[in-house]
């Protein structure tokens, strides 16, 4: 107490708890899943802490065991050899799972419940920004133990770069060190996942906490009930730090049980590079893009100007999520409602928005699907087919459901 | 009078300021060019050329020279790295050097393929044209080429056109000789190898 003292008297600790520490936290499930991407981050760094202590960012050939391996597939070996090395780097793997997840979740549920709306602009799109490095930090991770399918995967992603029209060449070449893989491969996408992207997260995490703490939560619909232009919520101090206190240290458990019963990315079992290429899927988060890479036939050609194209795999893997993004970034724009800026708008009362997100989200179902389109010996018809009518009839059938169950309540404007 | 001169140093102030961050961004964009890696040509990283020999790139027979008898008539493929005979190095320093060798019967392949073969031995490109994965499967049915990545599938009979799945062009062809049963290259790629930048015509890059 008399260091808190000591340092209020030279600091004004009390004037800073008093305009912080007391800001009112709404309480409602849905609002914890930011807090998860939040922790999953930090997880991220600490684990992540461990893992650059030990890891050799290089593909030069090393002797290992009478093999000649390249460094840093021989630097994970070592790491997993270490005590609990093997966990670590399961946690690291399974907590940036939980990120992508959670971030995605946090998005839905501000869409769904209208909180990207004015004053909000900014937030929502400093949080799609925040979706887009944290799968693009992934993604780099993947390509750091070097192993078969790390290196084919990385492969994938310098070609759908390299695919981009006129600067794809330029763009591929300076994120992967050159024509991947070369020997610049490794150190260049090390700096970029261990310093330069994880800073400009923490940058970007920081704004998007300050801006939400300069703008307050929007408040849930029970508030508006109880205490109409009122805020509710417990303070930061001593209660919502509890919670979170609480919450974190759960997440911690569960994330370390799992890490520790399912070992992710074992790459002893992927082994070193090699000529060919081993079958394999990518991460369930970019399924939907392998689907529709896989649908997408090699007719489908666009020639430009100056003998550039848009071939499939541009369209597949960044015309169909860029236009996915770009419409994400103009919703606020769009949706110009002055209505509900402090509350949250219940799915319900707007079936139109809630049935279309409904629909988006089984266009990722299907074609995250399609992905096993050998397995389950589907035609690229049969597909599209599923692509288009599966998502429109998932929109339809919930927007007439919601106003047949829900229509009929008086709206409360 | 005063007015006058506070404006003029404005003026200044804001000119030289502009050329001042004018100047510091071109002379950036400068150092910018050097993210782009300088690509290194050694002897392991040279492109296939005419005389190379073949060995095999991997399995229990990986570093063998490529004979006539290595080949299975009817394939399946095999994998290979181009070796300069001169100077004895095997060019596997470069990804895009990985080539294909397939031993079909010379009347299955169509006219314009069969100009690049000899005694039904052909080569390709074995990296993917749509993402640059190794086209590493061999599909004994339909005798064709299978990239494991996006399904891909090429036909060998048809100078490894596509039949299948998503790849924007055609592998590119290396035509081969046969002399005292080695396979030789007879020139380079005839098309830009992997994944080109937003382009698909099939023009060589010079």
């Amino acid at each position: 107490m008399s260091v808190y003292r000591w340092l209020d008297e030279r600091l004004d600790l009390d004037r800073f708890n008093k305009k912080f520490m007391r800001k009112a936290f709404p309480v409602h499930h849905s609002f914890f899943l930011g807090e998860i991407a939040l922790f999953s981050f930090v997880i991220l760094v600490l684990t992540g802490l461990f893992l650059t202590f030990n890891f050799e960012p290089s593909t030069r050939l090393v002797k290992y065991q009478g093999q000649e391996l390249p460094a840093a597939y021989v630097s994970v070996l070592y790491i997993d050899s270490l005590p609990f090395g093997k966990v670590i780097r399961s946690a690291h793997h399974w907590a940036a799972h939980i990120m992508v997840a959670s971030v995605f979740l946090h998005l839905l549920r501000i869409l769904i419940s209208g909180a990207y709306k004015k004053p909000r602009e900014v937030n929502w799109l400093l949080g799609l920004l925040l979706l887009a490095l944290t799968v693009v930090v992934a993604f780099i991770g993947y390509s750091l133990p070097f192993d078969a399918f790390s290196v084919t995967a990385t492969q994938i992603g310098y070609g759908i770069g390299k695919s981009i029209p006129y600067v794809g060449d330029w763009i591929a070449q300076v994120t992967f060190g050159g024509e991947y893989p070369t020997v610049h491969s490794i150190p260049r996408l090390y700096a970029l996942h261990v310093l330069w992207l994880p800073l400009l997260l923490m940058a970007l995490i920081g704004a998007h906490m300050l801006i939400m703490i300069k703008q307050k939560h929007t408040q849930p619909r029970y508030a508006e009930e109880v205490a109409p232009g009122k805020i509710l919520g417990v303070p930061m101090m001593p209660m919502q730090i509890s919670v979170m206190t609480v919450l974190f240290l759960l997440y911690l458990g569960v994330l370390f049980i799992l890490a520790g019963a399912v070992i992710a990315h074992p790459i002893e079992v992927y082994g070193p590079p090699g000529t060919s290429t081993p079958a394999l899927k990518p991460d369930w988060y970019f399924l939907w893009i392998y689907g529709i890479l896989q649908m997408i036939p090699s007719s489908w050609q666009i020639p430009l100007p100056g003998g550039a194209s848009i071939t499939s795999e541009f369209i597949g893997g960044v015309l169909i999520p860029g236009i996915l993004g770009l419409a994400a970034l103009l919703l606020p724009f769009v949706d110009t409602r002055k209505t509900k800026q402090r509350y949250v708008e219940l799915p319900t009362e707007h079936p139109m928005r809630t049935s279309v997100t409904v629909g988006l989200l089984f266009f990722f179902f299907v074609a995250t699907f399609a992905g096993w389109k050998e397995e389950f010996g589907m035609t690229n018809g049969q597909l599209w087919a599923m692509l288009i009518f599966i998502p429109l009839a998932a929109w339809f059938t919930t927007y007439v459901l919601i106003r047949q169950v829900w229509g009929k309540r008086p709206a409360d404007e | 009078m005063a007015d006058k001169t506070s404006t003029t140093r404005r003026a200044i102030l804001q000119a030289s300021l502009g050329a001042g961050l004018g100047l510091a961004t071109l002379s950036s964009l400068f150092v910018a060019g050097g993210l782009k890696p300088k690509k290194e040509i050694t002897p392991e990283t040279e492109p296939p050329k005419e005389g190379d020999r073949f060995v095999v790139a991997e399995g229990p027979d990986k570093g063998k020279l490529i004979t006539l008898d290595l080949l299975p008539l009817g394939g399946p493929f095999v994998l290979a790295w181009p070796k300069d005979p001169k100077t004895g190095v095997v060019k596997n320093g470069e990804r895009n050097n990985l080539t294909m060798l397939i031993r079909l019967n010379p009347d299955e392949y169509d006219e314009e393929t069969r100009k690049n073969t000899d005694q039904g031995v052909a080569a390709f490109s074995a990296i993917c044209t749509h993402l640059g994965c190794t086209v590493s499967q061999w599909l004994a049915d339909q005798k064709a080429f299978l990239c494991p990545c996006h399904k891909g599938i090429y036909d060998p009979r048809q100078g490894a056109k596509v039949i299948g799945g998503p790849p924007p062009r055609p592998l590119p062809m290396l035509p081969v000789k046969v002399e005292n049963g080695e396979v030789v290259a007879a020139g380079g790629f005839l098309s830009p190898v992997g994944v080109i930048a937003g382009r698909s015509s099939a023009k060589p890059r010079v």
